[in-house]
């Protein structure tokens, strides 16, 4: 009787112990890397080329973030579409459109459509901030590429999370720079991926700067996000994520 | 075989009143399968019709692809030349042209995902009855005018009423941003929850400006002559339509590819008629079973001295089956001319019922019914009342061949 105690006090310490004492955790990586990319706040100006195999459109967008779980975004071209913009607070969302003058919260129902007609869904938008949360973080493998760490992550679902994804796949390099990331439907299949393209220094820090979004069960078909400007830690006012303000588009 | 014949239809008649309860319970059994089965099929027939007329129509011409992810950049580009194909084609009555986009509809407070269709409000209202089900405020008018209708549950959940303005956000064909103020002028409830729920209706003119569709159109909604021409009409209109040139190819669909829900929910309906028509004809057996058996006991002594006279077995079984057969053909005689006359009756008269007319006239439907007499309806109940009356005669048949010459001349 006593063994069995003892030797299960032990599994429970074996199980207790990280991975390895230097390594950091899977779920500090993954916090690291979306940190890295947001900071306290950020401004930043963005391309996004939607591409489909008769038609492209491109439009460009500024956005500014508050910690993971407040951003505001316009669009500033076309002109045709200036001035519609989203607001994020948390998990829920607002659109605002300057021709009639109206911001709509977006009902749940709405949270699995695209996002301006890429291959982001609201809810990819929404969600994000919950990621660290949402699901389980297991450090699967660490391998190296061009003399960097790389480590690669795989994240299932928690069993009541409210997200719409079974699983994620990270893989991000040791400088918090995401390189990869994939969505998995409840039964494993993959359903997206999105790819780093290129990184740079923008802002003062190491960024992914280019984003290539595409579905796995269609050819030609993509979304590609270019962050053009970026910039960290500015002093934004504190009405900056509201409906109202989302009501003043940028000129 | 002469003198057989004679002798049976001379046994049938020598207990009158036994044979001509049972000539009437198989003749009724008859009239009643010939009724309840053409006006079964009578009433298919029309629910059919009248499903197809609240919104779908007979035939439907849309993109390949479009039917499973509704799409709104897979168009059919050139709405013109599927009419004049359309037009060409004697088994078409009539048709329109419908525009779909998934769209945000806000009231004030409210906000729900809808599906916007753009409409021809004069030959959409030729092609089906959404005209006749508008319950509050009007139809709409032709022209680009951000007029709206909208389902009476989607009203409910939006709180708005006639007069209202509701705030429309959607993607056009090119991406953009579709937005604008719509003006509910009508409500409209037809009676299918779905569409009630989730459907707002446009005019054609104002879906083509808001969602830069630049003349493109979704769907084509044909109406044929009757329904016996859907699938030769979708045959021919496919290979026509195949030869338009476009960047998807056009599909042709016909109303059971584009709601099989109904011929299935038909099929169940048929399937526990069935069960019932089998309750009924078990019982007509039974009572059948039931008279041959006293026919048989109380013919003991008769049977003994035909045998004792020399007539064999075979032929007394053959004698017995003789007589059930000329009861059940009499009894079927009298039974389809019956049903056929009562049918027809009804089918020229129709059934009103009491009550319910309005309610089925404010959803477009017949408020009366009619039976639908055919070949089909007029002979497969009685063939199975025949089968089965055959099957239940030979058991007193057989049992006659047990019997003993000196031992049932005997009998009581």
């Amino acid at each position: 009787m006593k063994r069995i105690f003892l030797s299960i006090l032990c599994l429970l310490f074996l199980a207790a112990l990280p991975a390895g004492a230097t390594e950091p955790t899977a779920r500090s990586i993954i916090g690291d890397a979306l940190d890295q990319m947001r900071g306290q706040t950020s401004e930043s100006v963005n391309t996004m080329t939607i591409h489909r195999p008769d038609w492209e459109r491109v439009m460009t967008i500024k956005g500014y973030t508050l910690g993971r779980e407040y951003s505001i975004f316009w669009v500033l071209s076309p002109p045709k579409d200036e001035g519609n913009g989203t607001l994020k607070r948390e998990n829920e969302m607002w659109t605002y459109n300057p021709k009639v003058n109206r911001v709509i919260k977006l009902p749940p129902s709405m949270m699995a459509q695209s996002w301006m007609g890429s291959d982001f869904s609201n809810d990819d938008l929404a969600k994000s901030d919950t990621i660290v949360e949402d699901y389980d973080h297991n450090l699967t493998e660490t391998k190296t590429v061009d003399g960097k760490k790389v480590y690669v992550i795989e994240s299932p679902a928690k069993p009541r999370a409210p997200v719409i994804w079974g699983k994620l796949r990270f893989e991000i390099r040791e400088d918090n720079v995401l390189l990869k990331e994939e969505f998995f439907d409840e039964d494993g299949q993959l359903v997206k991926t999105m790819d780093t393209l290129e990184i740079k220094t923008m802002g003062g820090r190491v960024l992914p700067t280019t984003w290539k979004i595409y579905k796995a069960d269609v050819d030609d078909e993509y979304t590609l996000l270019v962050f053009d400007e970026v910039k960290f830690n500015l002093d934004l006012p504190a009405d900056m994520f509201t409906r109202s303000a989302l009501k003043n588009p940028p000129r | 075989m002469r003198i057989d014949l004679k002798m049976a239809w001379r046994n049938i008649w020598r207990n009158r009143r036994r044979s001509i309860l049972t000539i009437l319970a198989i003749a009724f059994a008859c009239l009643l399968l010939v009724f309840m089965l053409s006006f079964q099929f009578g009433s298919y027939a029309d629910m059919i019709r009248f499903s197809l007329r609240i919104h779908t129509g007979h035939l439907q011409i849309k993109a390949e692809g479009y039917q499973k992810d509704k799409n709104i950049r897979k168009v059919v580009s050139d709405p013109g030349a599927v009419a004049e194909i359309l037009r060409a084609q004697p088994r078409v009555s009539d048709f329109t042209f419908r525009s779909n986009a998934f769209s945000l509809l806000s009231s004030k407070n409210r906000t729900y995902g809808v599906m916007i269709s753009g409409i021809d409000p004069v030959r959409e209202a030729r092609v089906t009855t959404i005209k006749n089900v508008i319950r509050r405020g009007k139809y709409l008018t032709a022209g680009d005018n951000n007029q709206t209708i909208i389902g009476k549950l989607l009203a409910e959940n939006l709180k708005a009423g006639v007069g209202d303005e509701l705030v429309l956000l959607g993607q056009a064909r090119d991406g953009s941003v579709a937005a604008s103020m719509l003006t509910v002028t009508g409500i409209f409830s037809s009676g299918e929850a779905d569409m009630d729920r989730s459907l707002a209706f446009i005019t054609l003119d104002t879906f083509n400006r808001l969602f830069f569709m630049r003349g493109a159109v979704h769907e084509v909604v044909a109406l044929c002559q009757t329904l016996n021409d859907v699938k030769p009409a979708q045959a021919a209109v496919q290979r026509a339509v195949d030869g338009i040139d476009s960047r998807y190819p056009l599909r042709v669909w016909n109303w059971e590819e584009l709601i099989p829900g109904l011929l299935q929910g038909i099929k169940i309906d048929f399937f526990s008629g069935i069960i019932f028509y089998l309750i009924m004809v078990i019982v007509v057996a039974f009572s059948i079973l039931n008279t041959f058996l006293m026919a048989v006991f109380e013919r003991t002594r008769e049977f003994g001295v035909m045998l004792a006279l020399g007539v064999t077995h075979g032929r007394l079984t053959r004698l017995l089956l003789l007589e059930s057969t000329f009861l059940c053909i009499v009894g079927m005689a009298v039974g389809i001319t019956a049903g056929a006359l009562v049918t027809l009756y009804f089918q020229q008269r129709g059934i009103h019922i009491s009550g319910a007319a309005d309610i089925l006239k404010s959803y477009g439907l017949p408020e009366v019914l009619r039976p639908r007499l055919s070949w089909v309806t007029l002979i497969s109940g009685p063939a199975v009342v025949f089968v089965v009356t055959f099957l239940t005669a030979l058991y007193p048949a057989l049992r006659a061949r047990l019997l003993k010459p000196a031992e049932a001349m005997h009998a009581v």
